[in-house]
């Protein structure tokens, strides 16, 4: 039963709880009177939510529930965390969300979302469309579908959503990220102050609270392991850093470590996406909301334009994972990558190549998401982690 | 690589004018060998990306690739190109017409030339890559990836649907600018890589072709609602060709001005595809197993015709527009425009438009059963099929089979399980058949 008490319990074991009961908070709002709004991947505004005072809920999937629901709306062969999360939906996992809005992030989401809405009836539902090129044109059509986003929101929560609310939004997200990236910073030393696994349940708990709830459990969690006691030496083991899109349950994260290496950077949807790039919080706040997620939010389903040669386009997309690398000592990458995730998929060879050609060791894993083949996985992980040692 | 062409995987077709459409593909891939060795302009792009036009009017040779990755399923020649692609790390689950042409490009950049074997001749170099997103994502992601084999200049454009369930009429004006400014960016890079101006008069005229050659295509088509179906399925996989590959062109005009003519003259002669039509199905979804077309003979067989099909349908035309409106402008409008119609339409009626059209296509052309191939490397046209399908069973109890194999992949077919499945459905027909008389 949620009571106020276990709302304030913080750091490390609340963002724990959170990451594994996620609608525990959202319950509580509601039952104050909040409007909840569930969102899936991370191109939906989130400051437009936050300035009406809504809550942004991510809806996130169930590592290690078999699919039982979702069979009967939604092929075998979609993503299989998209799977996760309708099933969870149908399986009244969800039942506190008053709303949700789909961006298009991909060909899965997409139909995820018609799907959604037609067997679950939100009281709010919305299809963003998300341009998926990056000319001026399309930044100029993103804000145009943004702005036709907020007035519908506006109507929704029956307030006007002025610009200085808006700005005072992105503020406080921008401060949330600014906490998430010192956090993530605790990684650099050579014995890293926060495990992966810690840290990944950390995000998924931001991800379930509203803003202002958000940057409590952050500083919370960066002063409780700043100030724990040393853990033992861990200068010896392999530095990896993870690459993939929606890791949302710490198992992964935690068979890596178990396997004798640090997990110390990630390049994941649910992990540095989320919070390595702020808005522009100078100009147009639409315009800004536009471009930090269509230019800066760093995912293959957005398509860069190429410099030309093919070296040079490399470059311009994966270059970013270089300066990771270089500033978390990383030694070695893991592409964790969700079949039938497309646009990963057909980015997966070039991030390989990419990082085999600075010199990183790298491991191409192909999974479900479920991690029903764990041990699998462990095997190839550990012989993985030995050979860089 | 020999062409290991064992069984017959093809279908027969059923009219004279399906037959001419081989040769037409034939000429295309030989088209762009022609420009390869002239030095002309040749780009790679993705089938209904709606540049075909502009193409045309600035005499750049198009090579469909997503076409030739069919045309080497249909040969049963695709396996090698799908192995080398996996060879290079990309996952078999990816779309397989990406995979195939992955693997084509894998193979002559390693070896300098064409692969051996290659069907039609294979497909030349190209100067240029044209990605779309227009109806899935693999359509950027795989010419992106191709720069790991060749240093060619690229661009890719957006397609924008205004699907959002809160579309209003005033959202109309921002979705029409952004595809026309994505058109016009597309133009500015063609020319820059050609070094030939755009002729707009030329690309108005291309696109009265192209419009006249819709509404010809559109009128045969009405012609196979009569009984006994004058046309088949598999008559449209072929058929499509001319107005996805050669749209604007006049011989595609001919060769639809033909087809009405001979399904007319079958119309008024009670010549159906199938010599005694029993059941009348639909292609409800997905987009055909090319490597296996041959199954629609087993449907034939046991007296099945499919009539009309969601896949590769001519699109409605809409009424035209005033002369003085910018070429770009109209081919965006004519994108939203279209998209806008069809919604219009599912507003009166189921409320998706894709619903309303599999509903639609039932009635008018009096199926009494509908197939969907769910084709396991393809999401963007096999997901959702399970949700169209429990939609239209809320408005009509058609027997619905789903076929399951791939639109390349052979090894994601087996040819028994499917003939059984079909001998089921077929008897599913007959009872849903019978209870309506
Ligand atoms: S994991 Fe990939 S396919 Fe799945 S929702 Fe995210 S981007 Fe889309
Ligand atoms: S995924 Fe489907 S729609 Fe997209 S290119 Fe492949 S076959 Fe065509």
């Amino acid at each position: 039963m949620v009571t106020s008490e276990n709302t304030k319990m913080n750091g490390l074991e609340r963002a724990k709880q959170l990451s594994k009961n996620r609608g525990l908070r959202a319950k509580e709002l509601r039952s104050q009177g909040r409007k909840i709004i569930g969102y899936l991947c991370s191109y939906a505004p989130l400051e437009f939510f936050t300035a009406l005072d809504l809550v942004p809920h991510r809806i996130m999937g169930s590592v290690g529930e078999p699919i039982i629901k979702a069979d009967a709306y939604l092929e075998p062969i979609a993503c299989p965390f998209v799977r996760s999360c309708l099933d969870k939906a149908l399986k009244d996992d969800y039942d506190f969300l008053d709303g949700v809005v789909f961006p298009h992030s991909c060909d899965n989401v997409q139909h995820l979302s018609s799907i959604w809405n037609y067997y679950l009836k939100p009281e709010l539902y919305y299809f963003l469309n998300v341009p998926h090129m990056t000319e001026p044109s399309s930044f100029e059509f993103f804000k145009s579908e943004l702005t036709a986003f907020k007035k519908y929101l506006e109507d929704f929560a029956g307030k006007e959503l002025t610009d200085q609310a808006l700005l005072e939004a992105i503020k406080l997200h921008n401060k949330n990220r600014a906490l998430l990236r010192e956090l993530n910073a605790l990684r650099k030393q050579d014995t890293p102050l926060i495990s992966g696994a810690e840290l990944l349940q950390t995000m998924v708990a931001t991800m379930v609270l509203p803003a202002d709830e958000e940057t409590g459990l952050i500083e919370s969690v960066i002063e409780e392991v700043k100030n724990r006691p040393p853990k033992d030496s861990d200068e010896d083991r392999p530095r990896i850093m993870i690459y993939g899109c929606e890791i949302d349950s710490p198992e992964f994260m935690q068979m890596v470590e178990d396997s004798g290496a640090s997990v110390v950077m990630d390049d994941l949807c649910t992990g540095t996406r989320g919070y390595w790039e702020g808005v522009d919080e100078t100009g147009d706040p639409v315009e800004a909301i536009a471009n930090r997620y269509l230019d800066k939010l760093r995912c293959p389903r957005t398509y860069r334009v190429s410099p030309g040669t093919h070296e040079a386009d490399i470059a311009n997309r994966f270059e970013y994972l270089k300066e990771y690398a270089e500033e978390f000592d990383v030694n070695g990458a893991i592409l964790y990558i969700i079949r039938y995730c497309d646009t990963q998929e057909f980015d997966a060879p070039d991030v390989r190549d990419y990082l085999q050609s600075i010199g990183l060791p790298v491991l191409h894993i192909e999974d479900d998401y479920t991690l029903a083949g764990i041990e699998g996985l462990r095997t190839r992980v550990q012989a993985f982690v030995e050979m860089i040692v | 690589m020999a062409e290991q062409q064992k069984t017959k995987t093809t279908a027969t077709k059923s009219t004279k004018t399906a037959g001419k459409v081989r040769p037409i593909v034939k000429k295309m891939y030989l088209r762009a060998q022609e420009a390869a060795a002239e030095g002309r302009p040749i780009a790679y792009g993705m089938v209904a990306s709606q540049y075909e036009e502009i193409l045309r009017a600035m005499d750049i040779t198009p090579i469909w690739t997503e076409n030739y990755a069919a045309l080497t399923a249909a040969k049963q020649v695709a396996e090698p190109y799908i192995t080398k692609a996996e060879a290079e790390g990309f996952s078999n689950v990816l779309c397989k017409y990406a995979m195939v042409g992955i693997g084509f490009d894998a193979i002559r950049a390693e070896t300098g030339k064409i692969p051996e074997g290659a069907p039609d001749g294979g497909m030349a170099q190209p100067t240029m890559l044209l990605g779309s997103s227009a109806v899935c994502d693999p359509r950027f992601k795989w010419y992106q990836t191709l720069g790991r084999y060749m240093d060619t200049p690229i661009h890719c454009i957006d397609v924008v649907y205004p699907n959002s369930n809160h579309f209003t009429l005033e959202m109309r004006d921002y979705y029409v600018k952004y595809q026309t400014e994505q058109f016009k960016e597309l133009v500015n890079f063609l020319e820059k890589t050609t070094g030939t101006k755009m002729d707009w008069e030329r690309l108005d005229h291309i696109m009265d072709i192209a419009d006249e050659t819709i509404q010809v295509w559109w009128d045969a088509y009405q012609l196979r609602k009569a009984t006994p179906c004058p046309m088949p399925s598999q008559d449209h996989f072929s058929c499509m060709v001319p107005a996805y590959y050669l749209l604007g062109e006049q011989e595609a005009l001919d060769f639809y001005r033909e087809l009405h003519d001979e399904l007319k003259e079958r119309v008024d002669n009670k010549v159906g595809a199938v010599e005694n039509e029993k059941y009348r199905l639909l292609w409800g979804g997905g987009l055909p197993p090319w490597h296996t077309l041959s199954i629609f003979n087993y449907f034939e067989s046991l007296g099945a015709v499919f009539t009309i099909e969601t896949s590769y349908h001519p699109p409605e035309p809409l009424e035209p527009m005033g002369k003085d409106v910018h070429p770009l402008k109209r081919l965006s409008s004519r994108v939203v425009d279209r998209a806008m119609k069809a919604q219009a339409r599912a507003k009166e009626g189921c409320g998706d438009s894709r619903v309303q059209q599999i509903l639609d296509l039932l009635k008018e052309y009096n199926n009494v059963g509908m197939m969907m191939h769910q084709a396991r490397s393809c999401r963007a046209m096999s997901l959702g099929q399970i949700h169209f399908k429990n939609m239209v069973q809320e408005h009509i109890k058609v027997p619905t089979m789903f076929m399951e194999s791939d639109i390349v992949d052979v090894r994601d077919y087996s040819e028994a399980q499917t003939k059984m499945q079909v001998d089921a459905f077929v008897d599913a027909v007959e009872s849903y058949a019978q209870s309506l008389n």
